[in-house]
């Protein structure tokens, strides 16, 4: 008996030598009869795609499909991607192309990049630009940015104009904000020299060394100009600089006159109010500028940047729940960044917020929905929570995967939530 | 010999299990009971803050919309007791704590205001703030006790930690500094002073001096890290419990910051949250959590 049990892992270990070897001569056969990799091989690719022997008359060739090696992107066989694909693109293209010194993991990403939509800008196969791109220079980049409204004002910057919008952004990654090569403090200074006197009159005598220059002209274009931004702060635009700061011959000339959010609600008392409320944005500092641009914008109540991006800024997960594909369904409000349709910026006395008590805040548009609707307000009881019904009791407005941006589906779980039984 | 190895190893495959399944049943924190508002104390509004009182075995929260403190026993179940508005002199109360002489402090933002409340002499005082300084007005946000009667106050406008002596004279402050959004800070039994800031996410632990002992936390959507932390709170063992108002969760990390477990998910159900926004532990170990968007106190042990 004992003899018997000793030969069981000799024999398991035959076994298993026999399969692998098995293995190991299937893989050998199959790599053999691969098409790709020859001319020859190609050519058989060909039989059925004979579009690609177009592209491969291109001067500027993807480096494998040069050498015909078409499975090294494709599975001739079968795939879970599109055009037979061996990974997701983004997966793909990075298993070779990994990004120099680190430059693809930089903090801000151009947003096709992020999402592995290489193919927006590249061609896989071959193109006759450069670095594949499936356009050349300003076509390229207008392709997805040609609607904003700066590129069409009266006054352009040269590079915007000439459409050379790599002279400042970069095209993968950056570590600034707008994807600009350098910080705002030192990309402008790359051309422009700020120590002579015609730019210290412009700027009444001010320092402006290590400014950032954005903050009050627009890169691209303004119909005003030396292309400040389209709406002034009143004592900017009246050259009162004293206003807010110390005169420009002072030992802190761009200290300010007074403390804290005073430099801004001695003239804008009311506001105070704002942020005397159970939620506030109330902060430290004169944290009305984490908002606001104190001299110039292009945007209505001098906001410093469009609303979504102020408000993302610092409600970082908001935007990637607004960026998440699965939550295609969202109020309008929403998709269009206009957060102040329903958000209070200052403060407010209700959650989230809010302008005004929930219920109250979606009628105000959504009329028919205050005579007609699921019974929702006083005197109404989620089972669930034993909580007062409300809009967001069914819906997320901020984004769902289903219908009406309802919280679960309505041809499934949602009344059953609560109406239990059916 | 390959005999005897054998069940050596299935021991050795089972005590590892059993000790795994030993911890994760440890970490679970398990759901007690839900305090909702009802036809005898009518509904709850936005609920503020919550204070449970340890000789009393009492709890109180604030209803900030209605403008009063409410105030429940514990004997085996939560037993309402009482509302309190002060007679019309509470508005919008958030914060809520209580020292050992029985006096009562509730912040009241929309004035800028901390009450001292004292029940015995009825009596209702403003705290004097003539005597700090600071860039913008005072927004008094959460706040904290200490064993020494010592009242702490978030100013959300200066990011700063006002601390106040037994006797309701100003002490001094504690700046947050490199933080953004100070929301909440706790106190333990030893004097620490625990500093939530939910804009970055960061918790910042300070000795009783207000040095800086510790600090951790990130917002991010990786394990251990935030989504919109809006409260926090630590128990006899030291472990930090933060709320996270987004992800709504509780995420518990131990006295160096590590991140251990995270509890409950969204939900409506009593168990699961929707928005919390203030997390106190009592001696016992029960976690008091407003549950907003529910507008319940959901607690669990």
């Amino acid at each position: 008996m004992m003899g018997k049990e000793n030969m069981y892992p000799h024999r398991i270990f035959t076994h298993y030598l026999i399969f692998f070897m098995a293995f190991l001569l299937s893989m050998i056969a199959v790599h053999g009869v691969d098409a790709t990799g020859t001319e020859a091989g190609f050519k058989k690719c060909l039989e059925c795609h004979p579009g690609i022997q177009q592209e491969m008359a291109q001067k500027g060739r993807h480096e494998p499909f040069k050498k015909y090696q078409c499975s090294s992107c494709h599975n001739p066989h079968a795939s879970n991607y599109e055009h037979l694909v061996k990974d997701k693109i983004s997966v793909l293209c990075k298993s070779c192309h990994k990004g120099k010194k680190g430059s693809f993991d930089k903090k801000y990403s151009h947003l096709p990049f992020e999402e592995g939509a290489c193919l927006k800008c590249h061609s896989p196969h071959s193109s006759k630009n450069p670095k594949l791109l499936a356009e050349r220079g300003k076509q390229l980049c207008f392709g997805c940015h040609a609607d904003e409204e700066m590129f069409s004002k009266k006054n352009r910057h040269d590079p915007a104009k000439k459409g050379n919008c790599l002279s400042c952004h970069s095209h993968h990654t950056s570590d600034y904000e707008e994807l600009v090569k350098k910080s705002p403090e030192r990309i402008c200074v790359t051309c422009h020299t700020v120590k002579n006197k015609k730019t210290e009159k412009a700027h009444l005598n001010y320092p402006v060394q290590g400014a950032n220059c954005i903050s009050c002209h627009n890169p691209h274009g303004s119909n005003r100009r030396h292309l400040i931004k389209e709406n002034s702060h009143k004592p900017f635009a009246g050259k009162k600089c004293t206003q807010c700061h110390n005169p420009a011959s002072s030992a802190d000339p761009l200290g300010m006159k007074s403390k804290g959010m005073s430099v801004c609600t001695t003239c804008h008392p009311s506001v105070k109010d704002d942020f005397r409320k159970v939620n506030t944005h109330v902060g430290e500092g004169v944290f009305c500028t984490d908002c606001h641009s104190p001299h110039a914008s292009d945007e209505a109540h001098l906001k410093k940047a469009k609303e979504k991006k102020i408000c993302t800024a610092c409600h970082q997960d908001t935007k990637e729940r607004l960026k998440d594909k699965n939550n295609k369904h969202k109020h309008p409000s929403v998709m269009e960044g206009k957060c102040t349709d329903c958000h209070r910026p200052h403060g407010s006395d209700f959650e989230l917020l809010y302008r005004t008590d929930e219920i109250s805040a979606c009628v105000d548009c959504h009329k028919r929905h205050a005579t007609f609707t699921h019974p929702v307000g006083k005197g109404t009881i989620d089972p669930r929570s034993k909580a007062e019904i409300n809009c967001s009791t069914c819906h997320n407005l901020m984004g769902s995967p289903y219908d009406f941006a309802l919280r679960f589906d309505r041809k499934k779980q949602l009344c059953i939530q609560c109406h239990k039984g059916y | 010999m390959r005999r005897k190895i054998k069940p050596v190893i299935l021991l050795l495959f089972f005590l590892l299990i059993s000790a795994t399944a030993l911890c994760a049943s440890k970490s679970r924190v398990k759901h007690l009971t839900s305090i909702t508002g009802n036809s005898e104390i009518g509904r709850f509004g936005l609920l503020g803050g919550i204070f449970f009182d340890e000789n009393r075995n009492r709890l109180y929260f604030t209803d900030t919309t209605n403008g009063t403190i409410l105030a429940f026993d514990f004997d085996e179940e939560f037993k309402y007791i009482s509302k309190f508005t002060g007679g019309g002199a509470l508005t919008s109360p958030t914060s809520i704590v209580k020292d050992s002489k029985g006096n009562f402090f509730v912040a009241e933002p929309g004035k800028g205001d901390v009450l001292a409340i004292d029940m015995g002499r009825k009596s209702i005082k403003t705290i004097d703030f003539s005597a700090v300084y600071g860039a913008n007005p005072i927004y008094p946000g959460n706040m904290a006790v200490d064993s020494e009667d010592r009242l702490y106050i978030a100013d959300k406008a200066n990011q700063r930690i006002l601390l106040f002596d037994s006797s309701l004279k100003f002490e001094r402050e504690i700046l947050v500094k490199k933080s953004r959004g100070l929301k909440d800070i706790k106190v333990d039994s030893s004097g620490r002073i625990y500093v939530l800031s939910t804009i970055d996410g960061s918790i910042c632990v300070y000795n009783s001096e207000g040095n800086l002992l510790l600090r951790f936390g990130t917002r991010g959507a990786d394990k251990g890290e935030f989504d919109f932390p809006t409260s926090l709170a630590v128990d006899r063992k030291g472990l930090i419990y933060v709320a996270d108002q987004h992800k709504n969760q509780v995420l518990v990390f131990n006295n160096k910051g590590r991140f251990l477990y995270a509890f409950s998910q969204l939900g409506w159900r009593e168990g699961r949250l929707h928005r919390p926004s203030f997390i106190y532990i009592n001696s016992s170990g029960q976690i008091f959590i407003v549950d907003r968007a529910n507008t319940r106190i959901s607690v669990f042990e």
